[in-house]
């Protein structure tokens, strides 16, 4: 076990390692000199160079590579001249508004999909099964920018049930105190019911206009799995012993049943917080996805390279996560 | 074409009416991206500042934008960009890709692993973030925007055909064919390759429908292509200002019309996979 969880976290380090060097490289071959960029087309050579010096531009590539690792390591994760504030400072204040975002989509896209699976394959009625099969599929091919565009339109300016974009909070409502930066969560801390209350009014449209693409993935994927392990003998078995249909599903196919959705899930929860960016862009959320598109369209590759290593370790984390996960659903897997 | 697989795929059509309507849709949008310039004769950039933000009627189906062009002439032409750039990037992702995993397959050891673990800290990347950011650093544009699109789909290929490979290369056949003392050349190219295409194909088809969302993405947050060009993703961006004060068509069209082609090639590749695998729950040949 010890053994299987240390080979696990190696692997875990060289892909996080790989994904470093890829953005570090990758971003030291692209045309254009980064010091350039900071200092003007009009600065003098001097100052070009002054200026290299200070970004450790006139080391070699692993030199340069060390420095930034380390100093990432130790929290310095570089200065971003397009806004003028050190790159960790960004994402403190923008990185939770994402991860609650891409929380509350996770929820609706698993919760609604192992609800459809079910419903799609318990006793097999084929017209309900063919209305799941056509819901996502829609789900799949769905722009996630575009349905947010529709949702707006739709929910807010039609029927007026649901905020614009810009917020995470009415103005007229009091924020929790800060622990987190996840609004529901704090509000739930401090008992503030109101709050939570409005800030998962704010959640909701931007929150299924990302879940949506993964929703419809989730339920393909479940109901395909529900549907072969119905047809295995052992169901058959189950069911001649004489127990219940409902129970026969819920005990023992949908357990059997789980796992690649699992790993599916995994994968998706690690993506959508990279995925957020268009939907972040269409409800003006003040995320780290319209952060870093702005950034990509400034050059402000600090910004980008930080993320890169931040949602390479995120994957690799929720990953390893849904590894141990595996045991818990599937007793073979725990030794 | 011989007439008993006609007749066949026509069989195939009767009983499959997801198979059929997707089809249909997707001949509609062709021929609607081919032939659209000599059936709706109006070209998409006039500019016309007499008819600006008019909802959709006779003159015009799909309405008109805020400068006055004729939407459904953009949406035609936009058909034509997302579905040929789509079609481009598939074909040299999955040709790129089906490489990659065949080298490794054959190669294994560490030439293999090394090559997996590249594939791997790709997939670590968030597809979208990388996509753009080869974009801008190539310099932008639509042919940067679908190679950095390109870019981001060789892994899911490239781990699909390398396991495919794997498989392949224990089974009797490929034996015998060692025993009968084919060349490894041949073995490859004759017994191994031609057993691989249909996973590249239904794999093609399935990211398909990724790459036109990311191509449209990556015109929605202005890379790619650029205005006035009238590309799916962009005349979305274009008409989200819009969207909030009451003019709902100029964003709505171009977005059906990506739903339309992504969902009808999720649902042809997940019909063929069906077809063509015989444990398949639908098999029916």
């Amino acid at each position: 076990m010890i053994h299987a969880i240390c080979s696990r976290l190696l692997g875990s380090l060289v892909a996080v390692f790989g994904a470093s060097i890829i953005a570090f490289l990758f971003l030291r071959v692209l045309p254009g000199n980064p010091a350039r960029l900071v200092v003007g087309p009009l600065a003098s050579e001097e100052a070009l160079q002054a200026q290299m010096q200070r970004m450790g531009l006139h080391l070699s590539l692993p030199e340069q590579y060390w420095r930034y690792m380390s100093d990432f390591i130790l929290g310095d994760w570089g200065f971003s001249y397009g806004a003028g504030q050190p790159v960790l400072v960004q994402f403190g204040n923008r990185l939770p508004a994402s991860i609650e975002l891409g929380f509350y989509s996770f929820l609706f896209a698993f919760l609604f999909a192992v609800i459809l699976a079910l419903v799609a394959t318990y006793r097999r009625r084929p017209v309900v099964d063919a209305t799941v099969r056509a819901i996502s599929v829609f789900g799949m091919g769905m722009p996630p920018f575009w349905l947010a565009l529709i949702l707006l339109v739709v929910f807010n300016e039609a029927l007026g049930i649901f905020p614009g974009p810009g917020l995470r909070l009415s103005r007229s409502i009091e924020p929790p105190p800060e622990i987190t930066g996840f609004i529901t969560f704090d509000a739930l801390v401090a008992g503030d019911f109101r709050a939570f209350a409005n800030a998962f009014h704010y959640l909701f449209l931007p929150a299924v206009a990302l879940g949506m693409l993964p929703f419809g993935y989730l339920v393909r994927l479940l109901r395909a799995n529900l549907l072969d392990i119905t047809n295995e003998p052992f169901i058959l078995v189950v069911r001649s012993k004489g127990i219940g249909p409902w129970r026969t599903f819920t005990r023992h196919a949908l357990p059997n049943a789980f796992i690649p959705t699992l790993t599916a899930s995994g994968m998706i929860f690690a993506q959508l917080l990279g995925g957020s960016v268009l939907v972040e862009k269409v409800f003006n959320w003040p995320g780290i996805g319209s952060l870093v598109v702005d950034s990509i369209l400034r050059k402000d590759f600090a910004v980008v390279q930080a993320f890169i290593i931040v949602s390479a370790v995120i994957y690799v984390l929720v990953n390893a996560v849904v590894d141990m996960l595996y045991g818990v659903i599937d007793p073979r897997i725990r030794n | 074409m011989r007439a008993d697989s006609l007749k066949a795929f026509a069989r195939i059509l009767r009983g499959n009416l997801d198979l059929t309507v997707s089809l249909l849709i997707l001949l509609i949008l062709a021929i609607l991206a081919l032939l659209g310039p000599l059936l709706w004769p109006h070209d998409p950039l006039a500019i016309s500042l007499r008819e600006t933000l008019q909802p959709p009627s006779l003159s015009h189906p799909m309405g008109t934008d805020h400068i006055g062009r004729d939407i459904f002439a953009r949406f035609n032409k936009g058909a034509l960009i997302s579905l040929s750039v789509g079609a481009a990037v598939v074909i040299t992702g999955a040709v790129a890709g089906g490489m990659i995993g065949l080298i490794s397959g054959i190669s294994g050891g560490i030439f293999d692993n090394a090559l997996m673990r590249l594939m791997d800290a790709i997939l670590a990347f968030p597809p979208l973030i990388l996509a753009m950011a080869v974009t801008v650093g190539l310099g932008g544009g639509l042919e940067t925007a679908a190679f950095g699109i390109m870019l981001t789909s060789v892994p899911y290929y490239a781990r699909l055909i390398r396991s495919d490979v794997i498989r392949i290369r224990m089974l009797p056949f490929v034996e015998a064919a060692v025993t009968a003392g084919a060349g490894p050349a041949r073995i490859i190219l004759r017994h191994i390759v031609p057993h691989t295409v249909s996973t590249l194909l239904i794999q093609a088809a399935a990211l398909f429908g990724y790459s036109v969302l990311a191509l449209a993405a990556l015109g929605f947050v202005g890379l790619g292509t650029q205005v006035p060009t009238p590309e799916w993703g962009v005349m979305i961006t274009e008409g989200l200002q819009y969207a909030l004060t009451g003019q709902w068509w100029i964003g709505v069209f171009p977005g059906l019309g990506l739903l339309a082609a992504v969902a009808a090639t999720s649902i042809i590749a997940d019909k063929v996979r069906d077809l063509v695998d015989p444990r398949g729950q639908y098999a029916q040949l």
